[in-house]
């Protein structure tokens, strides 16, 4: 990445992305009730509606409205109480109505923003960026959100006959529509992303609230949540926007970040050869790492977007934004927040448990069972858990405690989640019973140190010439005496003791 | 047995009673249309199987002493762009020449629900595009008054269906007209409900803001009938627009009527489009509302000159949109022999359609264009809101308003061969439905010269159909009593 480093010296990048969200928590389509599943044979889960026959009428999923409102107020959204669905057409068979049901001008969720905070490291990628950077190097950058509405996904396209599968060349296309009418929220930001870690770091936020909110499994990889990534660059200073080409494919966060990466230094490098950058839709290539050209728009499409007149509109009653209000859960922001203020544990830990809902659950079932131990349990949670397949809270909790009284090393500690990952048993009496409890015996260990320090005699000379951190080197040699059930801690202060006191 | 002069009712009575079977309605239905249909085609599928079936199914019922519904053996006819599950649905479109319906649409299972006999599908515009049944794809049907002239429409089939006497009762749709027209001039009572009373789903749409399904019969408590049967189960599920409407409608009929006011437009009365039997027609139920006690007051609505122009910007690009589907992926005719997506879709169409349902949808799609949208659709859509506070006003000073249905009686085919001047004579329909109220058309007598049918329109506000289908009945009752009508014509009696 040196060289996006070198080209954001001279070049500003303008980005904004696009994110499309699968409703897939739901049971039913958008505007039927047909089974919400693609895992079924194709065109199982179809009727009328959702296959477009004649004279076929579309009824609101209104648990997909309660899902977008919740999506809008956890990304600080104006939810809309008067809001239209409009019809927004275009001739291709994975639309079965060839229109599509979306929304116009006024969405569910209007103006909202994330706040992204970026690492030191990566701020260097901003080297324009001097005053709101913290003492750390790092800063916070708000990124707005323009909208988020709602709308129906497209059947699935199969085509058959052509090199890997793609429509060139292919002598058939089969289309599966049980895609057809998936609930689909789209996410809409402004131009204010400008580095590819921020907008990483953006898709990684947006994708954990949502995550917290139930709304969607959130898979990139799956496709459940699709980013598209629009980018220009401009020179640095410079007010006006560039062309921009939109990235698609897009499907990890490593992608993300490295097409546009990639992205920003390929118009770099066109614009630096005096060439100009073509307004068009690029395809991510991740083995090669390279973008290349799906189609050049040149006119604007006229999709011919009126108001849906199948389809009421909406006037949310203020009754049901306050009940959506009370079901969005503490998204992972706040609670690093009150884990840093609750729990005094340092942001960057705080973050990583808070991000994930099922690690925030897992470590607060922990913290419930020895809320003492909250320091030791964050530790464990954070450097042994996620090594292991499936332990319990209460195996956490235990394995905890005894590591915050010592009675085992960090490495037993990690011995020990293993052997009883994927059981019932209990962490202390594994210890027990396989003899790993540390000894805090302080005359045994003492004698033992004696012994070490009798055969090490070079390395005493050593500390004695000044060398004190020969005493790490003297400590494993006694926890290698002890067969690992000496306290490394205890050991130290002891040889510290021995050899000052000599 | 004959269906001759028997009403609905009088067939659910009959059968309930065990007078006749369903079985022996059925087959005199089927008659009726043997006899028929040579002259008048208002049929496009007759379905004798379906029909026989259901009518076993009743005297079954009725021997196992279980309870009928409110039509039980009543036949009833459905306009062809009504799914029901075991008929085609063709919309008398070559587009949908051989689709086979995959489900039933509501308001058609509501009428089945209520122990309807379903007989067939009628002729129609194709898509409903017209007023006069000459589009359909297949064949026109001829207006059963006389046979050189058209039957209206765009519900042509469903109306000549019922003024044969090959049903006592039909649906048809109206999105402008397409109920109450074809009813005024095949002479028979035909109901545009409030947009919203009955349901659209399964019905194949033309304009989603405007279409509404009602009922034809022969007289007006017939089609209050057939509302209680379509509104029995409150609010369509299935339809996001649909509303709850629960009413009697039939025993709101006899309600008194003395002290209701009737509005009437004079400079619509006297409008240089009508003919000289229209306004006889309209003097005579103006004198026969006055007989039954009802108050006639003058009433503006100011914008109704621009409805017109309003209904073919809205209608158009909603049918644009709503005829999208129709590509010949799914279902449909597909032009054979394609080497690509984009011909196929190109020439299916093309193909496919009729040269209005084209028109219609090029208008259209011409309409919701980006930079052409703000120029007509959007006034249009503000001529609508016109156009309702319009009616708002006007019903406040009465219950109902008294319209002509169109200009003249039925007209000779191919007389009327401009699509503009087609257009024109919706005008009295048509801001009923911009409006979203309801209406319905009334048999007053016949045309001195013409010999054809003459009919009166009354509109009434939103929700309110009850009572608009009071003062029908009592315009009904008012022409009775001067020995008018009700309109009957027995098989062949005119050529």
């Amino acid at each position: 990445m040196r060289k996006l480093a070198k080209a954001l010296l001279d070049w500003e990048a303008v980005i904004g992305l696009e994110v499309h969200t699968e409703l897939t928590a739901l049971k039913t389509k958008m505007f039927c009730d047909c089974k919400l599943s693609h895992d079924d044979p194709p065109n199982t889960n179809v009727c009328p509606v959702c296959l477009g026959l004649p004279g076929a009428l579309p009824v609101p999923n209104s648990k997909a409205i309660e899902a977008i409102v919740m999506a809008g107020l956890s990304t600080n959204c104006q939810i809309q109480r008067r809001t239209l669905f409009y019809r927004k057409h275009y001739f291709y068979p994975d639309m079965a109505k060839n229109y599509q049901t979306t929304q116009g001008p006024v969405a569910f969720c209007m103006h909202g923003h994330l706040d992204v905070e970026v690492c030191a490291d990566a701020a260097k990628e901003r080297p324009g960026l001097t005053v709101c950077k913290d003492a750390d190097g790092s800063y916070v950058t708000t990124i707005r959100i323009l909208r988020i509405h709602m709308e129906e996904d497209a059947a699935k396209m199969v085509h058959v006959g052509g090199a890997e599968g793609r429509i060139g060349g292919a002598t058939q296309s089969l289309i599966d529509y049980n895609r057809c009418g998936t609930p689909l929220i789209e996410l809409v930001t402004q131009p204010d992303l400008r580095t590819p870690e921020e907008a990483r770091l953006f898709m990684e936020k947006l994708r954990q609230a949502f995550l917290a909110l139930g709304i969607s499994d959130c898979s990139l990889e799956k496709g459940s949540m699709r980013c598209d990534g629009n980018v220009s660059i401009r020179r640095r200073g410079a007010t006006e926007l560039g062309t921009k080409t939109e990235l698609k494919n897009l499907n990890s966060l490593k992608s993300l970040h490295d097409a546009l990466a990639y992205e920003i230094c390929r118009q770099a490098e066109v614009l630096e050869a005096g060439g100009t950058v073509r307004q068009e839709t690029r395809h991510w290539e991740p083995r090669k790492r390279r973008t290349v050209v799906m189609r050049v728009k040149e006119t604007a499409d006229d999709y011919r977007m009126y108001p849906d007149p199948d389809l009421a509109p909406f006037d949310l009653p203020e009754e049901l934004i306050e009940r959506c209000r009370a079901r969005v859960p503490e998204l992972p922001d706040a609670k690093r927040d009150r884990y840093v203020a609750d729990y005094g544990l340092k942001v960057a830990d705080a973050s990583k448990l808070a991000a994930d809902p099922a690690v925030a659950d897992f470590f607060q079932k922990v913290v419930a069972r020895e809320p003492e131990l909250v320091g030791t349990i964050a530790n464990v949670m954070i450097n042994l858990v996620p090594a292991v397949r499936q332990v319990t809270p209460a195996q956490v909790a235990d394995l905890s405690g005894l590591l915050a009284k010592e009675a085992i090393t960090f490495a037993q500690a990690r011995e020990v989640l293993q052997i009883v990952d994927g059981t019932d048993a209990n962490p202390s009496r594994v210890v027990d019973e396989r003899g790993m409890r540390q000894s805090t015996d302080v005359a045994a260990l003492a004698a033992i140190a004696d012994q070490v320090l009798l055969r090490c005699a070079g390395q005493v000379q050593q500390y004695r010439d000044g060398n004190k951190r020969v005493v790490g080197y003297l400590v494993g040699q006694c926890m290698k005496a002890a067969r690992g059930t000496g306290n490394p801690k205890l050991f130290g202060q002891i040889l510290n003791a021995k050899l000052e006191k000599e | 047995m004959h269906l001759d002069g028997l009403s609905a009712a009088q067939i659910a009575a009959g059968v309930a009673a065990g007078e006749f079977s369903a079985t022996e309605v059925a087959r005199a239905s089927l008659d009726a249309i043997a006899s028929n249909e040579p002259r008048v085609q208002a049929f496009l599928q007759v379905s004798a199987d379906l029909a026989l079936e259901a009518a076993a199914r009743i005297d079954a019922r009725r021997a196992a002493k279980q309870e009928l519904g409110v039509l039980a053996g009543v036949p009833v006819a459905f306009k062809d762009n009504m799914n029901l599950v075991g008929t085609r649905t063709t919309c008398a479109s070559r587009m949908l020449g051989g689709y086979e319906s995959t489900y039933t649409a509501t308001c058609v299972r509501r009428l089945l629900d209520a122990d309807a006999i379903p007989m067939g599908k009628t002729n129609m515009d194709e898509f409903a595009f017209g007023s006069s049944t000459e589009s359909s794809a297949f064949y026109p049907t001829r207006n059963p008054w006389d046979a050189s002239r058209v039957p209206g429409g765009s519900s042509g089939g469903s109306a000549a269906a019922v003024a044969s006497g090959e049903v006592p009762l039909s649906l048809g749709s109206d999105t402008g007209g397409s109920i109450r027209q074809p009813a005024a001039f095949c002479g028979v009572v035909g109901m545009k409900p409030t947009y919203g009373v009955v349901s659209r789903y399964g019905v194949v749409a033309f304009g989603s803001s405007l279409d509404q399904v009602g009922p034809l019969g022969r007289t007006v408590s017939d089609v209050a009938l057939a509302m209680n049967a379509l509104v029995a189960d409150g609010r369509d599920k299935l339809d996001s627009t649909s509303q709850d409407f629960r009413v009697n409608f039939l025993s709101q009929l006899d309600k008194l009527v003395e002290g209701m006011r009737v509005g009437v437009i004079p400079r619509l009365m006297e409008h240089q489009s009508l003919s000289v039997e229209v306004r006889q027609g309209m003097e005579v139920a103006q004198r026969a509302l006055g007989e039954q006690g009802i108050e006639l007051v003058e009433v503006e609505l100011p914008n109704m000159a621009s409805a017109i122009a309003a209904y073919y910007v809205i209608g158009p690009a909603e049918a644009f949109s709503n005829l999208a589907r129709f590509d010949g992926v799914r279902f449909g005719y597909r032009e054979p022999g394609c080497a690509t997506l984009a011909e196929q879709t190109a020439l299916s169409r093309a193909h496919g359609f009729g040269a209005e349902a084209k028109r219609r949808q090029m208008l259209g799609a011409y309409l919701l264009a980006s930079g052409v949208y703000q120029t007509y659709y959007y006034p249009a859509q503000q001529v609508r809101t016109l156009i309702t506070d319009d009616y708002r006003a006007a019903f406040e000073r009465c219950d109902a308003i008294l319209l002509p249905v169109t200009p003249t009686v039925a007209w000779h085919f191919g007389e009327v061969s401009d699509p503009t001047q087609m257009y024109a004579a919706d005008l009295f329909t048509i801001s009923c439905n911009i409006a979203g109220n309801c209406g319905i058309s009334v048999p007053v007598g016949l045309g001195a010269d013409s010999g054809m049918p003459l009919a009166a329109q009354l509109q009434g506000p939103a929700f309110f159909d009850h009572k608009l289908l009071r003062i029908a009945h009592a315009l009904e009752r008012g022409l009775a009593s001067n020995g008018d009508t009700p309109l009957c014509l027995s098989g062949g009696e005119r050529a």
